[in-house]
């Protein structure tokens, strides 16, 4: 079920936060109501970890991961990755990357089996995200921008592109990543779906601009909705009966 | 805090030191002084410049390849925390910086040493090759063991004639 929350104020909430299905980073310094939605959500089940990178607060968009592995730039300072190494599990493997384009959640968007990559990233990089994270990358863009990591969120079960992605661009994505797909917005029209939104394969937090529409979207594409019964057989009805009488 | 190594002269840069460029390639360039820096603007390449470490390194006048350098390298994965190996590595890296330190003094002993056996040789190869500088051939012909027996002209002293008189 989709959560709405700001954070200081700002409806951006992939940029001061990383949702995954083995660990939630949190960004520092904003007002613990933040801290304590994601908390409510999440508290037993995964560790929450309040981390800067580089000192600053943007970290959804600085590092990339899953739940096999976690990536940070080259800005990420020894302390903090220490931190990060101390408080997250020793499933997930923390690695800093030496790469040009260093705000890796903008170039890379992955789930637990595959990730997008941004056309220019390095050769090595790409080696590295196949070994730390486990996944199969593939360079594409989405709609024609080479930023996949800031315009998809995905999750293992869904996922969500730019609105101006082609019905064509939206088949050969969906077939590549082996998961549905769909052209929305979040925030109230905002194009950029993975500053908006983060998502793992049971939650999803959204800005609070974010219209009723747009988190029905969201709630069906990555298959969040509670299965009450009357939903399960509204949904079985047209598959159960062949012909009415 | 991080201690980094100068660009130019790969001295450490503590922290309130020194300058950093950052290219339009995004590759950092740091500098412990403006002394480095303006070498660097003077597109000058350290590798020819006397006094850098580079210099020293490539021209083999510097310790380069030793096991100890790999104690010191930046990791990108790191471990988690455990207090008995942080201790450890506390008193290896002392220890490491002692080895280090003189096992690369002795590099530059041996390389400032006199090769003495190096030098006997070349002597007898010059005493064979160019001994004409300082006997003549024809002296070097005759066998040196040889006595030649010279006439010696006998002449009056002066003193014993004084002495007859």
């Amino acid at each position: 079920m989709a959560t709405r929350l700001q954070f200081e104020n700002n409806c951006e909430v992939g940029v001061f936060s990383k949702l995954t299905n083995a660990y939630c980073l949190v960004a520092i310094g904003g007002s613990e109501n933040f801290y304590s939605a994601f908390e409510s959500e999440l508290a037993d089940v995964i560790p929450i970890v309040k981390t800067s990178i580089g000192g600053t607060r943007i970290i959804g968009r600085l590092c990339a991961g899953n739940k096999n592995g976690l990536l940070v730039p080259h800005t990420a300072t020894d302390q903090e990755l220490q931190h990060l190494r101390n408080s997250l599990p020793d499933e997930v493997v923390v690695q800093r990357i030496d790469e040009r384009l260093s705000a890796l959640g903008n170039c890379i968007a992955c789930n637990d089996h595959v990730a997008l990559a941004h056309t220019d990233l390095d050769k090595e990089t790409e080696e590295i995200i196949a070994d730390v994270l486990g996944v199969e990358v593939f360079r594409q863009t989405i709609a024609g921008n080479i930023l996949v990591g800031s315009y998809c969120a995905l999750s293992n079960r869904g996922g969500m592109v730019h609105p101006h992605t082609s019905v064509e661009d939206l088949d050969e994505l969906s077939t590549l990543l082996q998961v549905p797909l769909v052209a929305g917005t979040v925030n109230r029209g905002s194009e950029v779906i993975a500053a908006g939104m983060t998502v793992n394969d049971w939650t999803s937090f959204c800005g609070s601009d974010t219209t009723a529409t747009e988190l029905s979207v969201i709630d069906s594409i990555f298959k969040l909705r509670e299965a009450k019964p009357s939903a399960i057989v509204d949904e079985m009805r047209k598959s159960l009966i062949d012909t009415y009488v | 805090m991080r201690l980094v190594k100068c660009w130019f002269c790969s001295s450490t840069i503590y922290p309130g030191h020194g300058i950093q460029f950052v290219r339009n390639d995004a590759k950092i360039f740091r500098f412990c002084r403006s002394k480095c820096h303006k070498n660097f603007k003077m597109k000058r390449n350290p590798r020819k410049v006397k006094w850098t470490k580079a210099f020293r390194a490539a021209h083999g006048k510097d310790m380069t390849q030793d096991k100890t350098f790999e104690f010191e390298k930046k990791r990108n994965r790191p471990e988690r925390y455990d207090r008995n190996v942080t201790e450890n590595t506390l008193m290896a890296i002392k220890k490491i910086d002692k080895i280090r330190s003189e096992r690369s003094a002795k590099h530059i002993e041996k390389r400032l040493k006199t090769n003495k056996p190096k030098i006997h040789i070349e002597a007898t190869k010059e005493l064979k090759n160019d001994i004409t500088l300082i006997k003549a051939p024809q002296a070097l012909l005759q066998d040196p063991k040889k006595k030649i027996k010279v006439d010696v002209s006998k002449s009056k002293s002066v003193q014993n004639e004084a002495m007859e008189e």
